[in-house]
């Protein structure tokens, strides 16, 4: 397993990649099976005249010319720049100040101010001893019923 | 509206004449800008429901977190993009971008829609720029077929609703959504009263998908390109989730017999493609079934037609549409440094790529749902309504949380841990530019857990 990591990581942050700078190596199984088709496994053809069997593929962008490559554009300037403007819209822009923005909307429907409420009348019925709530919205020996049997 | 259609049209302009060099950079930029001002919409000013209101297009509650999500989407699409597409000349890159801007109007268009009929063309019209980009910008020979089988499958599934509208122009005068939601439910009693049920929903249960109809989504998420899946995924699958709550309003009430099939084949897709998953050899493919097990699970609770179950599936369309692109995203990541899907193929990549595992780790972790994430919540109010409409449901639904929280921890475990595959010598390391994907994708997520009444929609 260490032998594996050490052999990955030099590959990445060394200087000299072999000939072709920034160069990434994949090795070539000798046959890549069922597995390698139906995915999509596109390796490149190989080198045949490449007598140690890897597969070169160019990677031109991040190489020891532009060691901080920020994955936006070959040129170094451009790069940082593009990273600049896709930080500050993406995160200060829109989650911050947009963030900010919807966190201070207003109390849509009232629902926040409905449960405040309800809380607040809890907090009063209780104090008071009285029911907090009760089935019947209006008091029932208060209702007048028409007397039955004089359906007409 | 126009604060957010001006800019998207204006988007078309800046794409073809600026220079090559600050091309991804303006559209970024500009792309975000639309994205804050999108937020805009959340100011729900009227309590009727429609606010920003004109005679063609208007935002409710329902339609507001969708928009948001569509315009929020289209930055991420360009700096997915914006690596595999810079090596092909400078007019295809303007035409790729041109494409996924007009789908962002098309989009827009179509979720902003008060009439059913504009909904309709617009939901039709987002096939062209998707069939474009899946079929000229698809990686494999399999492009072709999967683009076929994404038209006509919505195709055949839309032409029967396009008749029903007209059926209900005549017999209702209208087609507002702002009217129709108080006409009085037709009776529905004949065998072409049912047929006329089936054609309008049918359009929206292939774009869901619903399992049964589903085969176009595992291709064409898998062939498209990185942009092509995060939309199809994230937003054109929520099309059809839209497109249901409003026409399933006007449908009752035969919609309590006549939904009957479509509920129990959504409740066993749900199992049916969440075992798929875990056979999976294709990352992409496993992400794609992914999705229609979500959707399996919103498309039941959209049918049962409950205030909860609406909420429970807004919420669910949202959050799974960030979680999902977020993962195609990260499939992405691996495609672009092996130029391969295999799942055995890239194993152990914690041991190189630590930070990235991080953030598969945050995405898988939406994917299976994780409590506080919003995912979880919309799940389990789902859950919770389909309980109450039939006990038996929570069969189904317990068993396919369980088996979507094994395919999540199992896509992890695969590319995450394990020994490191020994065909892997060099891995380019991972990039800002990636990295500020992902926080773009999961940071809302978590921020939405703090403010779920964006997305309640408005019947809770």
């Amino acid at each position: 397993m260490a032998a594996r990591l050490v052999r990955i990581f030099p590959a990445c942050s060394r200087v000299q990649l072999g000939s072709m700078p920034g160069a990434r190596f994949l090795s070539q199984t000798p046959s890549p099976g069922a597995a390698g088709s139906p995915a999509g496994c596109v390796l490149s053809p190989a080198d045949r005249n490449d007598s140690h069997g890897h597969v070169e593929v160019s990677c031109p962008f991040f190489s020891p010319q532009n060691r901080d490559f920020h994955g936006f554009h070959k040129e170094p300037q451009v790069d940082v720049w593009n990273m600049k403007v896709a930080f500050f819209f993406g995160i200060s822009v829109a989650l911050v100040i947009g963030g900010t923005f919807v966190h201070y909307l207003p109390d849509h429907g009232m629902r926040q101010w409905a449960r405040q409420e309800a809380e607040r009348l809890i907090k009063e019925r209780e104090a008071k001893g009285i029911t907090v709530l009760d089935c019947n919205y209006y008091d029932p020996s208060k209702i007048i019923l028409p007397p039955a049997g004089d359906e007409e | 509206m126009l604060k957010i259609l001006i800019p998207t049209l204006m988007l078309f302009p800046t794409t073809w004449i600026t220079t090559p060099k600050w091309l991804w950079t303006t559209m970024t930029a500009q792309a975000l800008a639309i994205a804050t001002a999108s937020l805009t919409l959340l100011n729900w000013d009227s309590e009727t429901g429609w606010t920003s209101t004109n005679p063609y297009l208007g935002t409710d509650p329902l339609s507001t977190p969708l928009l948001v999500l569509t315009c929020w989407l289209l930055p991420l699409m360009i700096l997915a993009s914006q690596n595999h597409i810079s090596p092909e000349p400078i007019n295809r890159q303007r035409t790729y971008i041109t494409l996924l801007v007009s789908l962002q109007l098309f989009l827009i268009m179509a979720f902003g829609a008060t009439e059913i009929i504009l909904f309709y063309i617009m939901f039709e019209t987002t096939l062209i720029p998707t069939l474009i980009i899946i079929t000229r910008w698809g990686n494999q020979t399999e492009r072709l077929n999967a683009g076929t089988y994404f038209l006509f499958y919505t195709l055949a599934g839309s032409l029967p609703l396009l008749v029903a509208l007209l059926i209900l122009q005549k017999e209702m005068g209208s087609l507002s959504m702002l009217i129709i939601q108080y006409m009085q439910p037709a009776p529905l009693c004949t065998w072409a009263d049912k047929i006329w049920w089936a054609a309008c929903l049918i359009a929206f249960l292939v774009k869901m998908p619903l399992y049964g109809v589903h085969l176009w989504l595992p291709k064409a998420h898998v062939e498209a390109p990185v942009a092509g899946s995060m939309v199809l995924a994230a937003v054109l699958l929520k099309l059809g989730g839209y497109g249901m709550m409003r026409m399933i309003i006007m449908l009752e009430p035969a919609s309590k017999n006549l939904a009957y099939p479509f509920i129990i084949l959504a409740l066993w897709g749900i199992i049916m493609t969440g075992s798929i998953c875990l056979r999976q050899t294709d990352l992409k493919s496993l992400i794609a079934y992914s999705s229609v097990s979500h959707m399996g699970l919103v498309v039941a609770g959209i049918l049962i037609q409950t205030p909860w179950s609406f909420t429970g599936a807004i919420i669910l369309m949202i959050a799974h549409g960030l979680a999902s692109s977020a993962l195609f995203c990260l499939a992405n990541t691996n495609y672009e440094r092996l130029h391969s899907r295999t799942l055995l193929l890239a194993r152990g990549m914690q041991a190189i790529l630590p930070l990235m595992a991080a953030w598969w780790f945050i995405a898988n972790l939406a994917n299976l749902a994780l409590p506080p994430l919003p995912n979880l919540m919309g799940e389990l109010i789902i859950i919770t309504s389909m309980f109450n409409w039939s006990s038996w449901t929570i069969i189904l639904t317990g068993t396919g949380t369980l088996i979507t929280a094994s395919y999540s921890l199992y896509m992890y475990l695969m590319t995450q841990r394990g020994p490191v595959t020994t065909l892997i010598t060099a891995i380019e390391p991972s990039h800002t530019r990636e990295h500020l994907l992902m926080a773009l994708h999961l940071i809302p997520i978590i921020m939405l857990t703090l403010k779920p009444e964006l997305m309640w929609g408005w019947c809770f």
